[in-house]
């Protein structure tokens, strides 16, 4: 029986709004989903993906025989564990610290500050990093050669640039991450800080004992999706900011599929090393999960 | 809960619309310019049909044919590269004599091989395809994806058969035309040159052999004469630097050591297992750690900070693709005299092998590869495109345009006379002009004049003798097979990467640790594809020989 008063007819509005983004998911995440397939055929690009001959795993076996794709994993893993260790809790500090300034005026104005780097496209701050960080002529080596430091090679040395890297990362996404967990601050009972303050708390025990677990589901579920992306790592910033000299390091999965895929038109080897990593997230993501559930009794699965 | 007044409520109501409407407005035009940009102008076909010498045989129903061409952003105001003055000529002179409207379809320089690779995956490619890598053009070929064009050039090519003759054989794979080979006129590669006002000032004279030119760079750099931040060589990572140093390191020159011990990477051939190489890498080792180069200049990949360090007076000298530091009054030369006062450049030979030649790398007489997708269905109408532009009128007015308008004659040569309407017509017109890769005026001399013409009045006799420079001792390269390798297709973006690990690496080296640096990064590079690239090439080498 049609209850004139059913959720489905009251709100249909909102359900017309879902379809968009519903269509936009179905078209372009999960239609190519069926273009995997040609991590087992022998890639022909004029053939097309249906005539091209099946090979089985040749495919892997040829991607997981290449040298250059351990080095690229391994950099993959490398790279996603500097940011888990040094990017990750950035954003949680800076929370906390704009979450104690009194002054809203002064709160407001250093989010905005904080924000805008987010908003620079990668391949502009490519341009910007090398004016900066340059070993001769870069400002931060100009500056510290007048306090009698240096020349440090940011750009050129391979461990040197690991720091350039998560610290690039830290300034571009710090602010951006940090929006999360104010919102996440903001349903924090302002009546337990009262308590606290009652009871003689310093300000670091509010912080630590009201705070931190107040923001602890958001905490951990945004840990889970790292964990889940240790495998993934965005292409604009190893390649922007990594060189030749420091290609050691700096060339990862996403880099190397660039590189065979498109650069050379091996379109299976680049289905393969991408359908790899897809698998190992998604083993990860629910393995952490798992791990999250567990301990704490909090997951997103 | 603070109460917003009323007031304040109305204004944010209007500011939020006004916002989203230009967001809205942005979104449009972007995605508007877009379409308009990529649906080539098809010019209307002109009512007044122009009279055009060759009576052609229109075909009954008017086609499409669609060309690639080349976009590098420097369009003059009001045109676009597919839709430009000379677009309307080929449009009148080609197009509507032969029923045929054409199109052209911009990929960008810098992106060429991707687009390609992306639009040819797609079947979207236009009918006329082309590029400098042969790799790529072979690649295509192996996968089934070009057509024979053996029969249409015998049939529909009488003209570029014969304007091509000396190159359409690097267009044969397998005994089969893929690819008609554009001829390529200049043959010179590299120049160097030195800042004569330095040596003057230490009263050197211009080196001559690599010892001599070791020892000038050191004066340099103890001398600071281009301040603090002096480089005594101007060094990119690019073939332009690197090439001529290596190259004359080379100890072997046979036509065997190259075919076994070189690869081919793109169009430049690598002697990386040839005797020598190793002391090539050396000597860039030795300059590097006493300073006499620029600490980063493995970051400097598109060379623009080796130009602003010369342009800026810093760099004693250097090495670059032939002759692009003299031209009109806005060239590299022209500007290091505007910013240092008494400066100038004079092209040498810096760089002596070991029986004390110049021994250098120079072009085969083979351009671009001009090659149409099998999915095409325009094959014959492209190949009468290019037939059409290998006309000796066609080619004078695409390269200089009237007489008089676009150009003078100045001692039988036409010259570019750099007017609004010469850029209108002229500014891409290398781009355009396919089937060429130069102007041959009928011999080298002549050729080296034709180009010199251009270059500003002051410039011109230097201009000159570095393009005789690099013609001294030089070598064609790469050494062809009788196709293109598969490896060497395959793998030429990775061997290209490994080369400049391997060069960078070494070079920046402890002088301590070189052979061990030079060695692992050698290994590197032969277990990732070289092996297998030489491997190719011995198997080869030894089929031609039977």
């Amino acid at each position: 029986m049609m209850y004139k008063n059913s959720y489905l007819y009251r709100y249909w509005q909102l359900y017309l709004m879902l379809i968009i983004p519903l269509a936009y998911f179905f078209i372009f995440k999960y239609g190519p989903i069926y273009g995997v397939i040609i991590a087992f055929k022998d890639y022909n690009l004029f053939k097309g993906i249906n005539a091209s001959a099946w090979v089985g795993l040749d495919v892997f076996r040829d991607v997981f025989g290449m040298k250059g794709f351990y080095t690229a994993l391994r950099n993959t893993f490398l790279l996603n564990g500097l940011d888990l260790v040094f990017a990750f809790p950035a954003p949680i500090i800076l929370a906390v610290l704009l979450n104690e300034l009194r002054s809203a005026k002064f709160k407001k104005l250093s989010q905005t500050v904080l924000y805008l780097p987010h908003f620079i496209s990668w391949v502009i701050i490519g341009g910007l990093v090398y004016q900066v960080f340059a070993t001769k002529a870069g400002i931060v080596n100009l500056v510290l050669a007048k306090i009698g430091l240096g020349p440090f090679p940011f750009l050129a040395d391979k461990y040197y640039w690991l720091f350039t890297y998560v610290s690039i990362g830290i300034w571009q996404s710090i602010g951006w991450g940090s929006i999360i967990y104010l919102a996440a601050m903001t349903g924090i009972n302002k009546e337990l800080y009262d308590a606290a303050d009652v009871d003689g708390a310093s300000r670091f025990r509010r912080i630590w004992h009201i705070t931190i677990p107040g923001i602890s589901t958001t905490i951990i579920v945004l840990l889970i999706l790292k964990i889940g992306d240790m495998v993934d790592i965005g292409f604009d910033r190893p390649f922007i900011i990594g060189n030749v000299i420091v290609r050691d390091f700096s060339d990862v999965l996403s880099t190397f599929i660039y590189r065979i895929g498109l650069q050379t038109g091996q379109f299976s080897n680049a289905t393969a090393v991408g359908l790899f990593q897809a698998v190992v997230g998604l083993i990860f993501i629910l393995g952490a999960n798992y791990i999250a559930k567990k301990t704490t009794g909090d997951g997103i699965v | 809960m603070k109460q917003i007044l009323p007031k304040k409520k109305a204004l944010q109501k209007t500011a939020l619309l006004l916002i989203s409407m230009i967001m809205l407005f942005t979104l449009v035009i972007g995605c508007s310019n877009n379409n308009t940009a990529n649906t080539a102008n098809t010019p209307a076909p002109s009512e007044t049909t122009k009279d055009s010498d060759k009576k052609t045989e229109a075909p009954k129903e008017r086609v499409t044919l669609k060309v690639e061409v080349f976009d590098r952003g420097n369009s003059p105001d009001g045109m676009t590269v597919t839709d430009n003055l000379m677009t309307k000529y080929i449009q009148e002179n080609f197009g509507d004599p032969n029923n045929i409207d054409v199109e052209f379809v911009a990929v960008p320089r810098s992106e060429e091989i991707n687009q390609l690779n992306v639009l040819m995956a797609a079947g979207t490619a236009p009918d006329v395809i082309f590029s400098y890598n042969a790799g790529a053009i072979y690649n295509f070929a192996t996968q089934g994806g070009l057509t024979d064009l053996t029969d249409i050039i015998k049939e529909h090519g009488p003209n570029l058969q014969s304007y091509l003759a000396d190159s359409l054989q690097y267009g044969v794979f397998d005994g089969v035309q893929y690819s008609m080979v554009a001829r390529r006129v200049h043959l010179q590669k590299y120049i160097s040159l030195i800042r004569q006002d330095w040596l003057d000032k230490l009263k050197l004279p211009v080196p001559t052999t690599t010892q001599e030119t070791y020892d000038t760079l050191v004066a340099f750099k103890d001398n600071k004469l281009g301040g603090d931040q002096t480089i005594p060589l101007g060094f990119a990572l690019a073939p332009d630097s690197y090439e001529p140093i290596i190259w004359s390191f080379i100890k072997e020159q046979s036509d065997e050591a190259r075919y076994l011990r070189s690869v081919t990477i793109g169009s430049r051939e690598y002697p990386i297992l040839m005797d020598g190489h190793k002391e090539g890498i050396q000597f860039l080792n030795k300059l590097y750690n006493e300073g006499l180069m620029d600490p980063d200049f493995a970051l400097d990949v598109d060379r623009k900070r080796k130009q602003e360090q010369i342009v800026n007076g810093h760099v004693g000298m250097y090495s670059e693709d032939a002759v692009s530091s003299y031209w009109n009054d806005t060239s590299i030369a022209m500007t290091l005299e505007k910013n240092v006062p008494g400066a100038n450049l004079t092209p040498f030979l810096p760089w002596t092998d070991f029986e004390g030649k110049n021994r250098q790398p120079s072009y085969t007489p083979s351009g671009m590869h001009i090659a149409v997708p099998v999915f095409s269905e325009r094959a014959v109408e492209a190949v009468k495109y290019v037939d059409w532009m290998a006309q000796d009128e066609v080619i004078q007015y695409m390269a200089f345009g009237d007489e008089g308008v676009h150009h003078t004659i100045v001692d039988g040569f036409p010259v570019n006379n750099a007017s609004d309407e010469a850029k209108k017509l002229l500014y891409n017109s290398g781009d355009m002009l396919i089937v060429t890769n130069g102007i041959d005026f009928g011999s080298m001399e002549k050729n080296i004049e034709s180009t010199v013409l251009p270059v500003i009045e002051k410039h011109r006799e230097l201009a000159k003798q570095a393009r005789i420079n690099s013609m001294k001792d030089s070598v064609q390269q790469p050494i062809q097979f009788d196709k293109p390798l598969e490896s060497e297709a395959k793998h030429s973006v990775i061997m290209l990467d490994k080369y400049h690990e391997l060069l960078v690496k070494s070079t920046m080296a402890k002088p301590a640790d070189f052979d061990k640096t030079y060695e692992a990064a050698l290994k590197d590079f032969m277990d990732t594809a070289g092996t297998e690239v030489i491997n190719e090439r011995t198997a080869l080498y030894n089929a031609m020989k039977k």
